[in-house]
């Protein structure tokens, strides 16, 4: 029994796990031996011959190979049979590219990817272009198309990504103003832009002639309760009607385009498929829907959203490129560098989109896709600087540059920011994953319309009263940030200050009453944004988390610095302060405590770190303060990780059980891949055998089961493995020779040998071979769930093989995987969907 | 008789369709005519910020009333010797020095053009897709009904699931001309489209297996 299977083409189990790795590399030059053999295969690919002609070309892969065949050819009848089967193991990766079966290599909706086997089939893509590059003219232009298809792919990406940021950044300033009035001589034009060249004006902004508000559009008089009513009307009217246009063209467009989108882009990343998440529908509606959200005055951001941007538009340019378009494994290279690119264009900073991607988003991330990504963001950066969407010269609202120093004691109140950032950002992740889940369970979820309109109704109700909340969350965040001086006329700056002082020194002043009163209205502007951001993220309108977490935290840590500052004038002689302040001069700058604050919160929400120090210096362009941002950014996850397990998007992707193996975890636990491996103890394994089965036989077995992939073995009664078949190259496969082929029937056997057969029945055998996988990734049943785990993430697996003395034992799939965690977390495995 | 049904339906949505690119196109024409003849609001300007001018020559008297001076000159120019003392010199008497250490001048650029082309698409994308969303919801049902009407005898009941997908392949419509092809086509893809808008519909609204 043990010896039978060594003899003819089983001999395979044994020879091709080991020299699978050689062959793929040396194939080609094997096929020229074997040319001459009555090999029915070869003979039918037209291809492989081809490919064949050009021999006197010496590849270095041809030498080391012949050279292996010198010498393995002393050996006997075994070894050269051996050969013959390596060779068509080789060949049936090849012909999984090639075009004669459509749909081979792409995955059905809400499928896992297998890495292995799609970056295997661009290796042979690859080599095969290499191959051919020797041959023509035609040949070397391919070739060079090849090499830097990726690069222009990346360039597209970062154009039109570069684009999108613009053209959002502008409409949503533009209609965030509309809100509060028109520039009747140029209605494109907002407030800012519109009281460009007006002179002589008092700062605060209110009396430019040629902004008009609405009660001056439509009374003469300005100031009053009547025209403060009818601004107020106008203002929830406008919100409204930009809520409801977006929450219902998200409904009847595309839906997939509401959210944040970083959480599925994340899943997608590590290998799933959701089709018609990243399609052209979603692009427009959720660009347009940003707008028309982000101006109705609602407590979220465009910046969050502007990855799934960049991503939509990596994937539609992904499909100029076969190579990537075709090949899904290539593909997240292109949407790793195009999160890249929405960072880059969200914040203005292409260093911290780079590594954002790596460090939040990617899963997958060689070398060479991080200087795509920075390529990619560095285009995308460029471009938006040169639309120059806000007139500011940089690619944010809230850019600020600061050039002061802080004092060394001051590093205890960042890290106590760090605290309270990572304790706001809990309470904020708690509360509004309970929310999300009672929105999917209850009867709320019926009314998505609705909701979103009861939501803008009451931000817009209770916000407009308080003008910290009145104004958009980027004006606000850019208040905070900057710091006090002649062209800052908030209350928040109302400071006693001596005014025949040089205007660089701007010294540490007693706080004047409006100071009191903006820490109040602060105050009560950070509960209703924390409690209104709660209620908003979620919504079904495109919404992002970043800039109301950073408004939280840039909110709080203003008012700390503020209390810093304060007690710095009114004890300037305390240790602590004595080397530094003696002189009154630079300080304590509230506006860095704000920016910390920022970063605090985000950093907990997020749980991002090293991208989130860096996003924040380059939004200040002041390397000095890394060190506070650092500290606080710590602090922040050190708190978050101790009160509450996960980051916002590893919530949400926890929420909606989407099958991501994140890589962050460990796995503790001491079961072993018996315990998980399908089937159960008494359950049958659905496999096929190599050839003895009839198409008919095949076809009743995918009716009868819902695997996605069989295990194809010698015979039932030896259980010896072959290879894997994915169901739906199978369907596929069985579709195409039927509609081809006039004589395949019921009745005819399914082979997945090579099949040289002697018997001549009448009907013919279906060959299918060249979909089998003959090199899947098999552990024994005793090998640990952590290694099993690893794998399973370092190698993007999407299922493996259980073998016991060599026979077939089962199979765990990445789904099997996922239940398997989820219930030693004690938590519901059915949660996990999908695949 | 089915088939003409069908035909006629598929042929109303592409004609639609392909009025709307005429329009698309229509509007970028214009857009590119008028964007030429914009020179209203300047692109440049010097802004200097400034106290008013109480808060130097009174000096107890402290004011967080703000001046902005603006003025078009070049770059290198921008400083409040050139701004703000050409027009206020005269009052300050002497302090000049004072009050320009005093303000902030900021040379700033813009580009009206992009502004206004980008808000005059903005517009023009949300207005045809709000039309086209009310087509769908008002129209559609509507043109669907007759049609459904017209063919309940032949059991043609929902044209959008699976298994009238593989009925209506556009190889099935081989007989027809090359100019119905492609209305075929397009009116196949509008079909595919909204079974795949529906499809999520159901994923995110009812099932809320996504997105929560």
């Amino acid at each position: 029994m043990e010896k039978f299977p060594l003899k003819g083409t089983t001999l395979s189990n044994n020879t091709i796990p080991q020299n699978h790795q050689h062959t793929l590399t040396t194939y080609q030059s094997v096929d020229t031996k074997v040319e001459n053999s009555d090999d029915v295969y070869f003979v039918d690919d037209a291809q492989s011959r081809k490919r064949n002609t050009p021999r006197d070309s010496n590849l270095s892969s041809d030498d080391d190979m012949l050279e292996v065949n010198n010498t393995s050819s002393h050996h006997g009848q075994n070894t050269v049979l051996s050969e013959h089967i390596r060779i068509d193991d080789a060949s049936s990766h090849i012909s999984v590219d090639s075009d004669d079966i459509p749909g081979i290599g792409q995955y059905d909706d809400f499928h896992t990817i297998d890495w292995q086997r799609d970056i295997a089939r661009d290796r042979m893509r690859h080599r095969y272009i290499v191959k051919k590059k020797h041959d023509s003219i035609w040949g070397l232009i391919k070739g060079a198309h090849d090499a830097w298809s990726g690069w222009l792919c990346v360039l597209l990406v970062g154009l039109f990504t570069g684009v999108a940021a613009g053209i959002i950044d502008i409409g949503a300033s533009w209609m965030t103003d509309l809100k509060f009035g028109i520039c009747p001589q140029a209605f494109w034009l907002n407030k800012e832009q519109c009281c460009w060249s007006y002179n002589e004006t008092t700062f605060d902004g209110g009396n430019c002639s040629q902004w008009w508000t609405w009660p001056e559009v439509f009374s003469q008089s300005k100031d009053g309760a009547g025209p403060y009513m009818i601004s107020y009307m106008f203002y929830i009217a406008w919100a409204l009607l930009f809520a409801s246009l977006s929450a219902s063209l998200v409904r009847m467009f595309a839906p997939y385009a509401c959210g944040s989108g970083i959480p599925e882009i994340k899943t997608i990343l590590s290998g799933f498929i959701i089709r018609g998440y990243l399609g052209k529908w979603t692009l427009i509606i959720k660009s347009v829907g940003l707008i028309l959200s982000v101006s109705a005055g609602l407590n979220l951001g465009k910046e969050g959203p502007m990855v799934h941007i960049a991503c939509c538009i990596g994937n539609i340019f992904s499909y100029l490129f076969p190579k990537y378009g075709r090949n899904e494994a290539k593909k997240r290279e292109i949407l790793s560098a195009a999160a890249a690119a929405g960072v880059s264009v969200a914040f203005g900073a292409p260093i911290g989109g780079v590594l954002f991607s790596l460090e939040e988003v990617s899963y997958y991330f060689p070398l060479k896709t991080l200087w795509r990504s920075f390529f990619c963001a560095l285009i995308a950066a460029f471009i938006l600087r040169s639309i120059n969407p806000f007139g500011n010269e940089h690619s944010v609202l809230f850019y600020v540059e600061y050039n002061k120093p802080w004092i060394f004691f001051e590093l205890i109140p960042f890290v106590m920011l760090g605290i309270i950032g990572g304790v706001i950002a809990t309470l904020f992740i708690k509360a509004n994953l309970f929310w999300c889940r009672y929105r999917k369970t209850s009867k709320l979820g019926q009314y998505p319309v609705t909701e979103v309109l009861i939501v803008t109704v009451a931000t817009a109700v209770i916000g407009y009263p308080n003008p910290y909340t009145r104004m958009s969350t980027s004006q606000l965040i850019y208040l905070l940030f900057r710091q006090c001086g002649v062209s800052n006329a908030d209350i928040l700056c109302d400071y006693n200050r001596n005014f025949t002082a040089v205007k660089s020194a701007i010294e540490v002043a007693a706080a004047g009453p409006g100071v009191y009163k903006a820490i109040w209205l602060l105050v009560l502007a950070l509960i209703l944004k924390l409690v209104m951001t709660i209620f908003t993220f979620g919504m079904k309108v495109p919404c992002g988390l970043f800039i109301p977490s950073l408004c939280l935290g840039a909110i709080m840590g203003r008012i700390v610095g503020i209390g810093m500052e304060q007690l710095a004038y009114n004890y300037p002689h305390i240790w602590i302060f004595s080397e530094a302040c003696s002189t009154g001069v630079d300080c304590i700058t509230p506006g860095l405590y704000a920016m910390v604050g920022a970063a605090a919160v985000l950093g907990g929400v997020t749980r991002m770190t090293v991208s989130l120090v860096v996003i924040m210096f380059e939004l200040t362009g002041g390397v000095r303060y890394i060190v506070p941002l650092m500290a606080a950014a710590m602090a922040s996850k050190w708190v978050g990780d101790a009160l509450g397990k996960q980051g916002i998007y590893d919530a949400h992707i926890g929420l909606n059980g989407y099958p991501f193996l994140d890589s962050k975890d460990e796995f503790q636990h001491t079961t072993l891949a018996a315990d998980v491996m399908q089937p159960k103890r008494n359950e049958a394994l659905h496999v096929l055998t190599q050839d003895s089965m009839t198409v008919e036989d095949v076809e009743n077995l995918l009716k009868e089961t819902e695997h996605n992939g069989f295990p194809v073995i010698v015979s039932k009664e030896s259980q010896y493995l072959v290879g894997f078949v994915l169901r739906r190259d199978l369907n596929l496969a069985i579709a195409n020779a039927k509609r081809m082929t006039e004589e395949i029937t019921g009745q005819s056997l399914v082979l997945f040998t090579n099949g040289n057969n002697t018997q001549s029945h009448s009907p013919p055998p279906l060959k299918l071979k060249k979909i089998l996988d003959m090199a899947p990734i098999t552990i024994t049943d005793q090998t640990p769930m952590e290694t099993v785990v690893d794998m399973f993430r370092k190698l993007g697996l999407r299922q493996t093989l259980v073998t016991h003395n060599g026979r077939l034992l089962g199979v765990i799939t990445k789904k099997d995987v996922l239940r398997h965690v989820k219930q030693l977390d004690n938590e519901d495995p059915n949660s996990v969907l999908f695949n | 008789m089915y088939r003409n049904n069908k035909e006629k339906h598929i042929f109303n949505e592409s004609f639609k369709n392909i009025m709307l690119k005429h329009i698309f196109a229509v509007i970028v024409i214009v857009l590119i005519c008028l964007s030429g003849s914009e020179a209203q609001y300047d692109d440049k300007r010097c802004k200097c910020i400034c106290p008013s001018l109480l808060s130097v020559i009174n000096t107890t008297q402290s004011s967080s009333e703000r001046k902005t001076y603006i003025i078009n000159v070049p770059p290198s120019e921008c400083k409040c010797e050139n701004v703000v003392l050409s027009k206020v010199g005269d009052q300050l008497k002497g302090k000049e020095e004072i009050f320009c250490s005093r303000c902030d001048c900021k040379y700033e650029n813009r580009n009206t053009t992009i502004i206004k082309i980008v808000v005059i698409l903005v517009i023009w994308v949300i207005s045809l897709l709000v039309i086209y969303m009310l087509f769908l919801i008002c129209l559609d049902p509507l043109l669907n009904k007759r049609i459904h009407k017209a063919s309940t005898n032949i059991g043609y009941h929902e044209h959008n699931n699976e298994d009238d997908d593989s009925s209506t392949a556009p190889g099935t419509f081989h007989a027809m001309g090359e100019r119905g092809n492609v209305l075929n086509r397009v009116g196949h893809q509008q079909d595919k489209w909204k079974r795949q808008v529906r499809e999520q519909r159901r994923n995110i609204y009812d099932r809320h297996t996504m997105l929560n």
